[in-house]
């Protein structure tokens, strides 16, 4: 693995180091984000052709 | 999710259901990072509730059709949020239950399961995507190892950690 590839993972490893270490609150909402932009995903024209 | 965590603690305030505590991707996100999921699984027992003989799910129906709440598959609607209620089907379950730990989501008082419990549970089950929960349980360094192989060791489930570890923690970067 490469030093470019190795920041990268480490970046990676600190975003969610820091989103662990968040308040269980601001957890949820993000949670709740995460499966709306999901839906919309799953509702995108893109992805109901590859179904 | 508060309307969702107020509707099931009408149930249980109603009795449709006795103990129940919150595990799979929503569970883990009082240990870890949030994780896309598009449900919540609800762990519950009928033990306390009295005449009960065999698991019957239908009264959760009911009483979700009686609060205005859509029943779609195995989920119920609550809230938004596809719940799916999981009975207690063996003793890991029934221990992940017992020894589920209180805390507050949004000013609601809910029970979620230990992390050690959530990840035996997801060994169990096994899908790919709890074989990414357990390494994100493990990188967060949310395990107690002497309590989750105490738990693996009483449950059976040694054998499939062992392999786990083989396949997945082996050759990591």
């Amino acid at each position: 693995m490469n030093q470019w590839m190795r920041a990268i993972l480490e970046s990676k490893r600190r975003e969610r180091a820091r989103l662990r270490l968040l308040p269980l609150d601001e957890k949820i909402a993000i949670l709740e984000r995460m499966r709306d932009r999901a839906l919309a995903i799953a509702g995108s024209s893109l992805a109901k052709t590859r179904r | 999710m508060r309307e969702t965590l107020e509707a099931i603690q009408q149930m249980r305030a109603d009795g449709v259901i006795a103990a129940c505590a919150i595990g799979g991707a929503v569970g883990a996100t009082f240990y870890i990072e949030p994780m896309t999921t598009m449900d919540i699984d609800i762990f519950v027992s009928f033990q306390n509730i009295p005449n009960k003989l065999l698991i019957d799910l239908s009264p959760l129906y009911g009483w979700a059709r009686s609060h205005g709440f859509e029943a779609r598959g195995e989920y119920i609607i609550l809230g938004g949020w596809p719940v799916q209620f999981l009975p207690v089907s063996d003793a890991l379950d029934e221990e992940a239950l017992a020894q589920a730990v209180e805390t507050e989501v949004e000013g609601i008082t809910v029970r979620v399961m230990t992390a050690e419990h959530l990840v035996a549970i997801a060994l169990r089950v096994g899908r790919a995507k709890d074989h990414a929960r357990i390494l994100h349980f493990i990188e967060a360094g949310a395990l107690d190892a002497a309590i989750l192989d105490d738990i693996l060791a009483r449950h059976g489930l040694t054998g499939k950690w062992t392999a786990f570890g083989r396949r997945f923690l082996e050759e990591r970067p």
